[in-house]
């Protein structure tokens, strides 16, 4: 296969960590394999001659894996020459951790702790592990470039609403540290959500800028086993602002007008609306989680013409994220703004006003509110459309309480 | 005669009346068709000789007109004479709104069965709170700050109430996307020929394309069926500016758009090259004006050949090799040209051999 003759040592090695050691992402097995892969000969060789039977049951075993891993990235470089196989998602990544620390005493744990990082420091003595490193960065460096080169040509492709996936992909990471680590979002409720279909997310508003529609594609993105795109219908003041109507088309979000809404509902997509709007948005801290009117029940009337179910959506933790203390409407009609608040840090304090506070934030989701009952033309029953509304907004104000109640702290939850 | 089919061509010395001319010609003599004439009306001769053309040099503005459509008994007319002009002159405004309002009187008056007319999807406008995908029922409420545009919606509106008042005629009215492709001259082949592509910081707006030679076939189209109504005719494919722009390998040049704002406002009715950048207006090149294509997949039995992404790139090879070729056009022209001559000069000789036999 190869000429080089590595080490029997560091094949063995190798072969133990690649089981061993949780797996942190594929990049790692892609190392190990590759370096594994050369080294298969040589074990089959040897252990025909000196390996005793019980062992050979067990490097069997071992290198029956081994292959099969092989196999699999293997496959996947057939598929995708170009690209890295996807990373797995970090949630699977933290279950398996702690999954594997919950087996162990704190004894042996510690043990395997020490193993680890035995084996981490001969690694850095290893060419191999290098070579691997190395292979990475260039790997990396590479669909980088191409990535650049086929931006620059024009390659690539939008959705008709001008959704980017690769724009998506791109910011990601820093919504995700978002979402993981400064607001420490708790989901609930997640299977309320169907893998596929129309369904609309019916939310409350708040927090000055709009995080909370930020986190909530977020949490859908990260948390939901089908990783749904939330369509997100927006005011039409976000279209009117530098980069914002750039980053939020690119990011699949679409201005909220019925006919766009029911467009994108018929697509069977996952669409999320804020009826409050910036009412709800710039609300000061003194009427902070009282809910504001919901719109004129244009998102009832959205639902009831394409029969879509709506689930009630609280979000708890996104109003504190600003202390508005109270609103300037002269200085907002002056610059053309919706609203101009006044709060503890803005805008005394200039750009540092933007940064949020890191409060705990809750995403509950409610029970679906089914609306095929009430047949086709039901939209044009204005009663009914307005019962709806009230009913929709009951329900996510009671969530809201209910999970006020359970909340002990702002920022510790 | 009631079954003699006449087409009146406006325009014939441009590009679009040229081109419909000359097919229309070729299509008739395909089909062997006896009983047809293509009439062209122009202040100006066309350039290039077509071929069993018919015409007539007049201003579309004539009073007239009534008389002639009467006395050639005129079924059909595809008005595509229009100045397009940035600048908000009074010239072109009576030229295109003035000269339409006359010559769609004429029609009804002298009982023209059926008017085509070539307008624009930019009769729509750019807003923020434009709906993702525009339906033909939208209200006509582009702005009027480009000399081009305010004509159009001028016209627009207009044949909005001419409708009413004559029933009995088909009206059909081709809104377009932006049209692009290696002949034709718009404003955004007009915007993507500059090196240079002048766009707004922060913008990113979604637009369409249709290649020149699918606005052709369309107008066919409309001259051969009756389709009355107004029509949005686009492309497949929506493509970002920025893809726009890299596709037809320009180089962004990106501009505050306050300033930008500022600047055309200040230059636009000055001879000030501030508009030869900027060919189209500052409002598409912010906010998305998308338009839904379903009643033209529904209702014309014709869709568009190119999609917006092959149709980029036939214009971006085109602008490529007319860097290494400026001469490349003048010499097609002349080829055809040539070709003209020799076969006028064949058709002579064999006459003079006619006459000799007998």
């Amino acid at each position: 296969m190869t000429e080089r003759k590595p080490l029997k040592k560091s094949t063995i090695k190798m072969a133990d960590s690649s089981l061993k050691i949780p797996l942190g992402n594929s990049e790692e097995v892609k190392t190990i394999s590759i370096e594994s892969k050369e080294n298969l000969t040589m074990d089959s060789i040897e252990e025909q001659e000196s390996v005793a039977e019980a062992k050979l049951s067990q490097e069997e075993h071992r290198r029956q894996l081994i292959e099969e891993l092989d196999q699999l990235i293997e496959n996947l470089r057939i598929l995708q020459a170009e690209y890295p196989p996807p990373s797995n998602s970090s949630k699977q990544q933290s279950d398996q951790k702690e999954m594997r620390s919950n087996q162990f005493s704190p004894g042996m744990s510690l043990t395997v702790l020490q193993r680890m990082r035995n084996t981490i420091n001969e690694d850095i003595l290893d060419m191999d592990t290098w070579r691997g490193i190395w292979y990475m960065v260039n790997y990396s460096l590479e669909s980088q470039r191409d990535l650049l080169r086929r931006r620059m040509a024009g390659d690539y492709q939008v959705d008709e609403w001008g959704y980017d996936e690769e724009v998506l992909q791109t910011v990601a990471p820093f919504f995700t540290f978002m979402y993981k680590t400064y607001w420490r979002i708790q989901t609930n409720g997640m299977e309320k959500i169907p893998g596929e279909g129309r369904t609309l997310l019916v939310c409350n508003h708040s927090g000055q800028l709009p995080w909370d529609g930020a986190m909530l594609g977020t949490a859908i993105y990260n948390e939901h086993p089908n990783q749904r795109l939330v369509r997100t219908l927006l005011a039409s003041w976000f279209p009117t602002l530098p980069f914002f109507s750039m980053m939020f088309t690119k990011l699949g979000q679409v201005l909220a007008t019925e006919e766009n809404g029911i467009r994108l509902l018929e697509q069977e997509q996952l669409v999320s609306v804020f009826p409050e709007g910036i009412k709800g948005v710039s609300k000061t801290y003194w009427d902070r989680y009282r809910l504001a009117r919901f719109g004129r029940g244009g998102f009832v009337r959205m639902a009831l013409k394409t029969s879509t179910p709506m689930i009630p959506v609280s979000i708890v933790g996104a109003e504190e994220t600003y202390i508005s203390l109270f609103k300037v409407p002269i200085i907002a009609k002056m610059i053309g703004f919706p609203f101009f608040p006044i709060s503890i840090t803005w805008p005394w304090t200039g750009p540092f006003g933007f940064v949020p506070i890191p409060t705990k934030w809750y995403i509950d989701f409610g029970d679906p509110i089914p609306t095929v009952e009430y047949g086709p033309g039901a939209e044009n029953n204005l009663v009914l459309v307005s019962q709806l509304t009230d009913q929709v907004r009951n329900v996510v104000q009671d969530m809201i309480w209910s999970r006020l109640v359970k909340r002990k702290s702002v920022i510790y939850g | 005669m009631a079954d003699k089919k006449v087409i009146l061509v406006t325009g014939v010395s441009d590009y679009w009346g040229t081109n419909i001319a000359s097919r229309l010609l070729e299509k008739f003599e395909s089909l062997e068709e006896q009983d047809y004439s293509v009439i062209g009306l122009d202040s100006e001769p066309p350039s290039v000789e077509i071929k069993g053309l018919d015409f007539i040099q007049a201003d579309i503005r004539n009073p007239l007109l009534v008389d002639l459509l009467k006395s050639e008994h005129v079924n059909t007319l595809c008005h595509l004479a229009f100045l397009e002009s940035v600048r908000n002159s009074e010239a072109a405004f009576d030229y295109n709104v003035m000269g339409t309002m006359k010559l769609l009187g004429a029609c009804s008056e002298a009982g023209v069965r059926k008017v085509i007319l070539k307008s624009s999807t930019s009769v729509y406008g750019a807003y923020p709170t434009n709906p993702a995908f525009i339906t033909e029922e939208h209200p006509v409420q582009g702005s009027r700050d480009y000399g081009y545009n305010r004509n159009l919606v001028e016209i627009e509106a207009f044949c909005n109430g001419f409708r009413r008042q004559v029933p009995e005629m088909i009206l059909t009215i081709l809104r377009f996307v932006n049209i692009v492709g290696p002949k034709a001259d718009t404003p955004m082949t007009r915007f993507l020929k500059e090196p240079f592509a002048p766009v707004l910081i922060g913008f990113d707006p979604l637009m369409q394309m249709v290649h020149e030679l699918d606005v052709l076939d369309a107008l066919l189209f409309a001259i051969q069926n009756d389709v009355p109504g107004a029509y949005n005719y686009a492309a497949d494919g929506i493509l970002p500016l920025s893809r726009v722009i890299a596709l037809a390998g320009k180089i962004p040049f990106p501009v505050f758009h306050p300033f930008a704002y500022l600047g055309v406002g200040i230059t636009q009715n000055m001879r000030f090259p501030t508009t030869k950048y900027w060919p189209i207006e500052l409002d598409f090149l912010r906010y998305s004006c998308v338009v839904d294509t379903q009643k033209m997949h529904n209702e014309l039995s014709i869709s568009p050949r190119y999609t917006a992404e092959e149709a980029l790139r036939e214009f971006a090879g085109d602008q490529r090799l007319r860097r290494y070729m400026p001469e490349r056009s003048a010499l097609a022209y002349d080829e055809e040209r040539l070709r003209d001559t020799m076969e006028r000069r064949k058709r002579v000789r064999e006459q003079a051999l006619d006459e000799n036999h007998l």
